[in-house]
């Protein structure tokens, strides 16, 4: 059996005060903000509510993607390191955000205080964004697509040490970063771990071109070898990310997933080049159930509304995500068979409540 | 990995309370910033679900 504190995880614990947080409701959700589709979410802060580090974070792929006890050892450890510098006084850190509570957002109240309901950490997220749709302030690229994937920009992380880079490819590779590299900072903030990583990237502006990083390079001590600043062009669409694990989001749903067509496969149809047109790759059996639409895998969708064109689509699913709200309607251009066709689409929300 | 990590963590906590009672995990986040003050240890906070 394991001896917590005999080990090294137990060992790093135990200098620390240890919290344990099941319930949302009197939580500063400003200073413990983070993409809040994540099971499971750790902080390490000193006493005066300064972070030291984010520990979790995860992808469309897998809840789990960036966890590793390995790599949270190594983040206690830093954190201690930091925390001995504050208490010398050689911290410098920034400030504590603003503080937000759950309470703050009537609509989670209404939907969980008022009915005695936990305020679970996902309702947080959900709720923020049903209110920021009923208040006209959602910004669906920045709000609905949380959590941006640094694989978009061929980062592959070794997950058990941390920021070390174990592969680069795209957009990180033409911008020089190498296998073995540590990130240290990401648009200028000091990132520790992958959770620092993840919610830094979130922050950029979805319409900004490049993103800056300092890397270490060379011996990997704490934060040894050279330090060589990154420029890394931001690909189209780098903020896309699966929206599906997102079981409770304010995105419309219509039962079909799709692929953009080639420059080729658009000539060849007669379609705008920098259209958004589309093939249907999936239907979901739901889509009869409830009435959605009458598509059909091969189905290519042209025009939504007679629109063909979108600065940020590229296909029609991400049109109607992008541009329409959960349970609006729209008609589609579809080509089939070589017919153009007129095809009512009905969009839907998924409950908020189990 | 997240049971396993949580396990871990649990099972961490549960041991080391058995062990030595000055090291618990606690449920309030006052008091936890209370006891980060007086020993002048940093915190480490977890959230998960009850389940």
């Amino acid at each position: 059996m394991l001896s917590p504190k005999d080990s090294p995880l137990g060992k790093q614990l135990s200098q620390y005060v240890l919290l344990r947080i099941t319930r949302m409701d009197d939580t500063d959700v400003g200073l413990f903000d983070r993409d809040w589709n994540n099971t499971i979410y750790f902080f390490a802060l000193n006493a005066e509510e300064q972070m030291y580090f984010r520990y979790g974070g995860r992808d469309a792929a897998s809840p789990d993607t960036y966890l590793n006890v390995d790599s949270l050892e190594l983040a206690l450890r830093q954190g201690l390191e930091r925390h001995r510098q504050y208490l010398a006084g050689a911290l410098k850190l920034p400030e504590r955000p603003k503080p937000m509570f759950p309470r703050e957002i009537p609509l989670l109240v209404q939907r969980t205080f008022a009915q005695r309901q936990c305020v679970e950490c996902h309702l947080i997220g959900d709720f923020q964004n049903i209110q920021r749709e009923q208040d006209g302030v959602l910004d669906k690229l920045t709000h609905l697509y949380r959590s941006p994937d640094i694989k978009t920009l061929g980062i592959e992380l070794d997950v058990p040490k941390g920021l070390v880079v174990k592969a680069t490819s795209g957009a990180a590779l033409a911008a020089g970063m190498q296998a073995g590299d540590r990130i240290v900072t990401w648009e200028g903030a000091e990132v520790w771990t992958c959770g620092d990583l993840q919610y830094r990237y979130d922050k950029v502006d979805r319409r900004a071109e490049k993103v800056t990083a300092q890397i270490e390079r060379g011996e990997l001590g704490d934060r040894g070898g050279s330090s060589v600043g990154l420029t890394i062009a931001l690909p189209e669409r780098w903020w896309w990310t699966d929206l599906r694990f997102r079981q409770s989001s304010v995105d419309p749903r219509f039962d079909f997933e799709d692929r953009p067509l080639s420059a080729e496969e658009k000539r060849k149809l007669g379609l705008a080049p920098d259209g958004f047109a589309s093939q249907v790759k999936y239907v979901s059996d739901f889509a009869r159930i409830r009435k959605t639409h009458e598509l059909r895998t091969g189905d290519i969708i042209y025009a939504v509304d007679s629109v063909e064109r979108d600065a940020m689509a590229n296909t029609a699913e991400l049109f109607l995500k992008l541009r329409k709200k959960g349970g609006e309607s729209a008609m589609l251009g579809v080509i089939r068979n070589g017919q153009r066709i007129q095809m009512p689409l009905h969009t839907y929300v998924l409950s908020f409540r189990k | 990995m997240i049971k396993t990590l949580g396990l871990f963590l649990v099972l961490a906590s549960a041991a080391m309370a058995a062990q030595d009672d000055t090291i618990p995990w606690l449920g309030n986040y006052r008091e936890a910033l209370r006891q980060a003050k007086e020993s002048h240890k940093p915190i480490f906070v977890e959230f998960r679900c009850e389940a």
